[in-house]
């Protein structure tokens, strides 16, 4: 046999493997070895390659960036038992109720929320499901905008830092985590404004469709049936003026960085505004609404996670890894707090994650057999030759790409997207110039469809569990298909501006004092007891921070392994 | 067919304890590394080891946890046509696929690395760091974690093995994914109510 014709075929066994129904993992690792064994035979591979197999697991225990993948389960399913996505529906439900639409716009905030809190779709979805949906049905929404609204929210979890899915995409691109955090923070929010502009479209072109909550509904009031908004809003404008003057009057004469600047001020706005609610309740003085004294109850403890886990990594206190410890530490104390933490949920949210970590870093496994063997038998430029007979350059090759990525979320989960195709993809990509950051968000934006898209789609599939009878699997379909659109909208949106995710690496910013750039360059000054050179700890390599277009990416580990097995005999 | 059964759930029992224990590992590793960073913040000080402990925590997390997630099957699958067959059918795909994908992986992944830790256990390598940690222990799970996962490769042999023979029922059955125990443990709070997802 030829060897050209082993790549295709390798390809197409994996295909098969796959769709015979046995675990990804071992399906990953069988055709490896299988294609490895049958080149050592015909002399493509040397056999010393097979004898690596256990530095290759050993790679992975040993890399860092994935350690965030327990911790970030643990904590999103510590938060899901801990009542905090309810009492913020609640709340911001009675808030935002009393406008059209306005149950809508109060689940794509909290879903924004949630995602910026923790990185794991299923908690939000799922809330929201609970909660959401019935109180929405109940007052006359469209069944499928209620359930489209609620199954795009929840995948917002996906793009909005600290998500799972760009610490996996950072690891396989080798770019820095923090980077990649950075860079979709703009296209994640944008997400969220295009969400938003669509619950008003509809609310514009079919009132009927997403009403405002009935005066009967409106719980949250004063005695005197008034509102309370004004309260809030005064509380609201205080606490800026407060944060802001603090930032004004302490850092005048410093050039701390934009960042911290940020987030201290913030942290000063919300302890003012938590104190004055605390105050108020404890003395019962009434100088705030009931709403606004709520409202500032349950916004607190996700801000506060957000500051552990997103504030926390860009001051530079810790790592992405280490921030997603912080956030189950604080997941954990919340549900303390709220009396909501035992034993039994405890060992629950640790059986889970236990299991999830396994099956990913088995696949992952699996996948680095696959690719020794598929590099042994010259897979990489055939996947290469594939692309180069393509028009339109760059923008030829993503439109490609993105096409290909979003046929397959139909079929694989996001996590073999990233360890089987991503690795494929992501050299290519280098070679021809593109910022890895930019592509690495690009793709992120691409698979949170994988999460929304009828029929296999696990939002939706979360979503149809805990729906009531009286919504149409079919309604759940429809309904998700405007917010796949959007996706796409946004790739596109991506591609045709690639500023919206570099501004944050090397754009304009840089000559003001210091950027973020600089802010996550330091971080691995901060931990220089971490040098020890792991292949994952992309954060570590510094490098990442700056990675100039067309930067060469990390080593592939299995490449450099190659090499390394082809100059000893 | 009893005496195999038998070895069977002697090892489901086995891999069922390491990974109830495995499981609390989580729950160290998460305060081993938000501690290690608030420590580094507040004092400025910091050790290696403690690095170090949060990958050897994290390998033994998933080494571990391998025959306890496949005795459990919750290995992901793309079920599209899988899950159109009979559960006879199933069974027999289940079976090959753990005798010719599985075994020859974690057969071997097992036969490489036992030398490597046999000699690092010899030459007691430690890790180039400052203060950093042995090495063999953590070099010693690749081949306990694949050893277990071996086992448990055979135990789900034997136990669909005597499911198409009809002694036991299906030991696939009892769990239809992680999504169900996800929507278990919301329901529960919810006041009761069926759930057949």
């Amino acid at each position: 046999m030829s060897p050209e014709f082993m790549a295709p075929l390798m390809f197409a066994s994996l295909i098969l493997f796959l769709l015979i129904g046995y675990p990804v993992a071992f399906s990953l690792s069988a055709v490896g070895l299988l294609f490895a064994v049958i080149a050592i035979e015909l002399g493509f591979m040397p056999a010393a390659l097979l004898q690596a197999l256990p530095q290759q697991v050993f790679d992975i225990m040993r890399n860092d960036t994935l350690l965030a993948i327990p911790f970030f389960t643990f904590m999103g399913l510590i938060l899901e038992r801990s009542g905090m996505a309810e009492d913020m529906l609640e709340t911001i439900g009675q808030l935002f109720g009393r406008i059209r639409g306005g149950l809508a716009y109060a689940v794509i905030f909290v879903g924004a929320l949630l995602a910026a809190t923790t990185g794991v779709v299923a908690a939000s979805v799922i809330s929201m499901g609970l909660i959401s949906l019935p109180i929405m049905m109940r007052y006359g929404y469209d069944a499928r905008v209620a359930s489209g609204v609620i199954a795009a929210s929840g995948t917002l979890a996906q793009i909005i830092p600290p998500s799972l899915v760009l610490i996996v995409l950072a690891d396989q691109l080798g770019t820095s985590v923090g980077d990649m955090y950075a860079g979709a923070l703009v296209p994640g929010l944008t997400l969220v404004l295009l969400y938003v502009l669509y619950v008003f479209i509809v609310t514009v072109v079919r009132p009927s469709a997403a009403p405002a909550l009935p005066p009967e509904a409106r719980t949250l009031r004063e005695d005197n049936g008034s509102s309370g908004t004004p309260s809030l809003l005064a509380l609201l404008a205080v606490s800026i003026v407060a944060g802001v003057a603090y930032d004004q009057f302490h850092y005048a004469a410093t050039d701390r960085p934009m960042d911290e600047r940020i987030i201290v001020s913030a942290l000063i706005g919300i302890a003012i505004a938590f104190g004055a609610a605390v105050v108020n309740r404890v003395t019962k003085m009434g100088l705030l609404s009931r709403a606004a004294e709520k409202v500032v109850f349950v916004m607190v403890p996700p801000l506060m996670l957000i500051f552990l886990v997103l504030g926390t990594i860009f001051l530079g206190v810790a790592t992405p890894t280490e921030g997603g410890a912080m956030g189950a530490a604080g997941a954990i104390i919340l549900a303390m707090i709220k009396g909501k933490l035992n034993l039994d949920l405890t060992r629950q949210a640790m059986n889970s994650t236990l299991k999830l970590t396994t099956f990913v870093v088995f696949i992952l496994i699996g996948a680095r057999v696959f690719r020794i063997a598929f590099i042994g038998v010259d897979g990489d430029a055939w996947v290469e030759h594939l692309f180069d007979s393509l028009p339109g350059g760059v923008v030829g090759f993503l439109v490609v790409v993105n096409i290909l990525v979003f046929v397959l979320a139909f079929f694989l989960d996001f996590f073999e997207i990233a360890f089987i195709i991503v690795p494929l993809l992501a050299p290519i990509a280098a070679k021809l110039g593109i910022d890895l950051v930019w592509f690495g968000v690009m793709l992120g934006v691409n698979m949170q469809t994988s999460f929304m898209h009828p029929p296999f789609g696990f939002a939706l599939f979360y979503l149809r569990s805990v729906a009531p009878k009286s919504i149409k699997t079919t309604d759940i379909y429809w309904g998700a298909i405007p917010f796949v659109i959007i996706q796409i909208l946004m790739v596109a949106l991506v591609i045709a501006f690639p500023k919206l995710v570099t501004h944050a690496l090397h754009g304009p910013a840089a000559e003001s004092t210091q950027t973020t750039e600089e802010v996550l360059q330091s971080l691995p000054q901060d931990t220089p007891e971490q040098t020890e050179g792991d292949g994952g700890a992309a954060l570590m390599e510094g490098s990442g921070a700056t990675l100039p277009a067309g930067a060469e990416p990390e080593p592939d580990p299995a490449a450099a392994l190659l090499e390394e097995a082809g100059k000893s005999p | 067919m009893q005496a195999l059964l038998r070895l069977a759930g002697w090892i489901d029992a086995l891999n069922e304890r390491i990974g109830q224990m495995a499981k609390w590992l989580v729950l160290i590793c998460v305060l081993i590394s938000a501690g290690n960073a608030v420590i580094r913040k507040a004092f400025d000080t910091s050790s290696n080891a403690f690095l170090e402990i949060q990958w050897y925590l994290f390998s033994a997390m998933f080494l571990l946890g391998a025959a306890y997630t496949l005795k459990h099957n919750e290995h992901i699958r793309i079920d599209i046509l899988l899950s159109r067959l009979s559960p006879r059918k199933q069974a027999v795909v289940d079976i090959l696929g753990t005798l010719l994908f599985l075994l020859p992986m974690a057969i071997a992944v097992l036969y490489f690395s036992w030398p490597v830790m046999t000699q690092m256990m010899t030459s007691g390598e430690t890790s180039s760091d400052a203060g950093g940690l042995v090495r063999w222990p953590v070099w010693a799970l690749i081949p306990i974690g694949f050893t277990l996962l071996i086992l448990q490769a055979a135990a789900e042999i034997i136990k669909r093995l005597a499911f198409l023979q009809g002694l036991i029922p299906n030991p696939a059955e009892k769990h239809t994914g992680q999504i169900a125990e996800v929507i278990a443990q919301n329901l529960d709070s919810q006041p009761k109510q069926e759930n057949k997802a």
